[in-house]
């Protein structure tokens, strides 16, 4: 068991990247953002023993933290359809170096006008995942894949654009 | 505005990122398990009391009121449906905290769905509506008939009896359907919103 908890804490620790990512698509706020955070590593580590595949622990990951922003946003009641430009989330945190970059600032706000899908798929889009990984993580084909990504790049781009010239 | 701009911009977010060490990762697992398993013991544990100190009750009773055959058809009626919904109760919230978050945001919505749908339109999810009412009356006149140092038959027939269990079972049952609707309600719209997610994620592919 120590042993098995020394491996997965290992994994953690070089693939936290990506918890902190999903959490800063789906929640603005610091706590909820922590929350997410922690209630992710469990999640995590729950579904760590069933885990066959360890050569796509990057997608294991991404899935049970998409999975569970999803279902914490449920849960909370959170779930908004914004039409306005939100504000910016509180910097506080790990991102407290984000209001220094203007564009990753804009950039992020941009995000959070997407709805629950496009944010996780922009995501991975934007870290640089290829399609195919999208489609198995989201479980949609690879065209539609491709069509949400375009969708969702130009609705991202008139944000970002819109939110430039606004400021 | 090219194609990678965006994602060059996202890079930015790398270096950025304030990483955890892996004792405070570990701390963070160690109180979040805790966390759950107090919230789970605290469910486990109050239902196992009120479960327990029920059918001790029943047995007690039972035991003072052997000549009385209404009285113990009304307790071991009672106590059969508390076993029942002990039990279905316990297996609804393992199932509920062991549902799969590994597996692709697809099959996991198609599991919740089809959960939440068993639980709130299946065959059994309008039960509430007769087995509240039907348990609180055994649950009060399993107390009331016992107080009252009279069978079963006698209670019943006793004018004041009638009125205070017209006046006072009201009032109980308004509680407990407020409750039960309120969680129906919030599940309702949990369900809602995850058809709604599963739709808009299917939407291209059809």
């Amino acid at each position: 068991m120590a042993l098995l908890k020394n491996e997965f804490l290992e994994i953690l620790t070089n693939y936290q990247g990506i918890l902190y990512k999903v959490s800063l698509v789906y929640f603005k706020s610091k706590t909820d953002r922590e929350d997410n955070f922690q209630e992710i590593v469990y999640q995590l580590w729950k579904s760590y023993p069933g885990l066959k595949n360890k050569s796509s622990i990057g997608s294991w990951i991404y899935k049970v933290s998409i999975n569970t922003s999803i279902s914490r946003i449920k849960k909370q009641r959170r779930i908004e359809y914004k039409e306005n430009i939100p504000e910016l989330p509180d910097n506080s945190d790990i991102i407290e170096e984000i209001s220094k970059n203007e564009s990753l600032q804009l950039l992020i706000n941009a995000i959070y006008n997407l709805d629950e899908i496009d944010k996780s798929i922009m995501l991975m889009y934007l870290e640089e995942k290829n399609y195919n990984e999208i489609a198995e993580i989201i479980g949609i084909s690879k065209s539609n894949v491709g069509v949400r990504i375009n969708r969702a790049k130009k609705i991202l781009k008139q944000n970002f654009e819109h939110l430039n010239h606004g400021k | 505005m090219e194609n990678k701009e965006l994602q060059k911009i996202w890079k930015n977010l790398d270096v950025k990122t304030n990483q955890k060490s892996k004792d405070e990762l570990n701390l963070l697992l160690i109180s979040k398990t805790r966390q759950t398993i107090n919230k789970f013991t605290i469910v486990i544990v109050t239902s196992i009391i009120v479960s327990v100190g029920l059918m001790i009750w029943l047995i007690i009773t039972s035991v003072n009121r052997q000549d009385d055959l209404i009285y113990l058809i009304n307790n071991l009626t009672l106590g059969i449906l508390t076993a029942i919904s002990f039990i279905s109760g316990l297996f609804s919230w393992y199932k509920l905290q062991n549902y799969k978050y590994s597996q692709p945001l697809s099959n996991w919505l198609e599991t919740r769905i089809k959960l939440l749908t068993k639980w709130l339109t299946g065959r059994f999810s309008k039960s509430y509506i007769y087995l509240i009412p039907f348990l609180y009356l055994l649950t009060v006149l399993s107390i009331h008939v016992y107080f009252e140092n009279k069978s079963f038959i006698e209670v019943l027939n006793t004018e004041e009896s009638i009125i205070g269990l017209i006046v006072g079972i009201p009032i109980g049952l308004f509680v407990s359907y407020y409750v039960v609707l309120k969680i129906r309600k919030y599940q309702l719209h949990n369900l809602e919103f995850l058809k709604n997610l599963q739709g808009r994620l299917y939407k291209l592919d059809e």
